[in-house]
């Protein structure tokens, strides 16, 4: 049984469908990327599956259990579209990492010695142990890409969606998220990954599911890179400080 | 001396009431800063505006009109901004224009029946609070105090990161109404010490002025209740001294405080900077390829 079995899912915004049609399963123990260009509707998928934005057509079953039904969702870590961990009043990465815990508290009942554990533990698979108690917004922009990692980390998740997790993040980090994500993959995790650009952590792929016009156009063998990407002694390196510069991106957003 | 103030028993009333409302709306506020809704607290006093124009209407007693009309007001909020296209703003200047007309148009028709009292609600009557009055303000902001000290992990995670809370499974909905309803409890009890045109300072001003020196959200909530208490304390002495309405006196020093701490924060910072707290990762690469020298 799929952990996550999506059909014919049509998702609109005013009318207009950003995602057709689309079947995406991720069988136990899987690693998943979902690819394509900006505006492929990737994202937009991810969130359905999420259960963020409602489906116009189609389903999702979700461990077997239609979505509209699921309750386990301690089951699923989710890492979002990179926000930045800060808000409004300062909090810690422990704090922060510790939201991963909530599903599996009772409303109103303090954390047990299982949930600060895995706090804990979460927040040292990311490496960032030493800065559990520093405030958020006094972390780097990759360390609090790190902090949503760890908090998603922290669910003890079967199922790690994760969405364009290393966008921003330096060549190193990525190495080392990437180990981190494989650690778990090899302890039975299944992963569903967007991401738009071939790194480290595409490497430990079982499949790639490539969409185009909120189409799938590609579902089998993950991509290879190509020209200078396939070339073993090329550097990947960024020219600007947020990590990628294609154009869509050219006014921040998206 | 100033302490000779206390032996009426209205200011003993009036004291108690100040410390109680100071110590428990920055444990709402401090929800309402992280959410980005600091001027929610305003919003809901303009509605309670129509609230004590309801009290007058019908001879009720304005804090239990009050209370009524916010908490519908803060659910009709909530839903249109979920429900609806409507966004927070907006929601929010339909509150202050619809609050504040609902209150004239409604007190116009019970022109007769005390108008001269309205003065009280918006600038706040501390001095004039009965003990009953006192009562519920204690009551109400025990209440609150407990029930957001209790949900504070939940509430912080759907004030941070509402989506992520969201594909965790936690009760967003719920829960966003709670914190509202909350807010109106708040602002009817405590119209009594600060008015409704000044109440939102204390669920704002003591959270805004320690988190300039906090690391971590439950430390900010606890010093902001600190704050809070000194805030209203300093405010009634004050006013008491000077017989000058106790609610203005309140929000300046607060406002005085804020001003105060921003500035050494600032300072602090410029002098910190050289050696800073968080060095970047060991051996973190250069993001760019530097050109072969020459």
């Amino acid at each position: 049984m799929p952990v996550l079995n999506v059909r014919g899912a049509t998702v609109s915004y005013g009318g207009r469908a950003v995602v057709r049609g689309a079947d995406l399963a991720v069988a136990p123990g899987e690693a998943v990327a979902l690819m394509g260009a900006n505006g492929s509707g990737k994202s937009t998928l991810i969130k359905a599956v999420a259960g963020l934005v409602p489906l116009a057509g189609g389903s999702i079953e979700l461990f077997g259990t239609p979505q509209k039904r699921f309750r386990a969702w301690k089951r699923i870590g989710y890492v979002p579209q990179r926000t930045g961990a800060a808000s409004g009043v300062p909090s810690t990465a422990a704090e922060v990492v510790s939201q991963g815990r909530l599903a599996h508290r009772a409303l109103g009942m303090p954390p047990r010695r299982g949930d600060r554990e895995a706090v804990a533990r979460s927040l040292a698979e990311v490496g960032l142990a030493d800065h559990a108690r520093c405030s958020v917004d006094t972390l780097s922009g990759g360390q609090q890409q790190r902090v949503l990692i760890a908090r998603a980390l922290a669910t003890d998740p079967e199922l790690l969606i994760m969405d364009e997790p290393t966008v921003g993040v330096d060549a190193e980090t990525q190495a080392a998220l990437a180990a981190v994500i494989a650690a778990r993959v090899d302890a039975g995790c299944a992963v569903l990954l967007v991401t738009h650009e071939l790194g480290p952590l595409t490497d430990r792929l079982d499949r790639a599911v490539v969409l185009a016009d909120g189409k799938v156009v590609h579902d089998g063998a993950p991509p290879r890179p190509v020209g200078e990407h396939a070339d073993p002694a090329h550097e990947h390196v960024h020219p600007h400080a947020n990590g990628h510069n294609d154009s869509d991106d050219l006014w921040g957003g998206k | 001396m100033i302490f000779e103030y206390f032996q009426y028993e209205f200011m003993q009333r009036a004291l108690l009431s100040a410390l109680v409302v100071g110590l428990c709306a920055p444990t709402v506020g401090v929800f309402l800063v992280q959410k980005r809704l600091a001027l929610i607290g305003d919003g809901l006093g303009h509605v309670a505006l129509t609230g004590v124009a309801v009290g007058f209407l019908t001879g009720a007693a304005p804090v239990w009109t009050t209370l009524a009309v916010t908490v519908a007001a803060a659910v009709v909020m909530e839903l249109l901004r979920a429900k609806s296209k409507t966004s927070g703003d907006v929601a929010l200047a339909m509150l202050f224009y619809g609050g504040l007309a609902g209150g004239v148009y409604l007190t116009g028709i019970a022109s007769d029946k005390g108008i001269a009292n309205l003065q009280q609600y918006l600038f706040g009557s501390l001095l004039t609070a009965g003990w009953s009055e006192v009562w519920t303000i204690v009551v109400g902001g025990a209440v609150v105090a407990a029930l957001m000290l209790v949900l504070r992990p939940w509430l912080t995670a759907i004030c941070a990161d509402e989506q992520y809370a969201r594909v965790s499974g936690l009760p967003v909905a719920a829960l966003n109404l709670l914190l509202l309803v909350t807010t109106a409890v708040t602002v009817s009890v405590s119209m009594r010490a600060v008015g409704i045109l000044l109440v939102s300072a204390l669920l704002v001003i003591p959270v805004v002025t320690v988190q300039q020196f906090t690391r971590s959200f439950k430390a900010t909530m606890f010093a902001s209740m600190g704050a809070g208490l000194l805030i209203s304390g300093a405010g009634v002495l004050t006013s008491a001294a000077q017989d000058v309405p106790p609610g203005a006196t309140i929000v300046l020093i607060g406002v005085a405080a804020f001003v105060a701490t921003a500035f050494i924060a600032a300072l602090t910072r410029r002098v910190r900077r050289t050696r800073r707290g968080h060095l970047p990762p060991e051996g973190e690469p250069l993001e760019v390829e530097l050109p072969a020298k020459a």
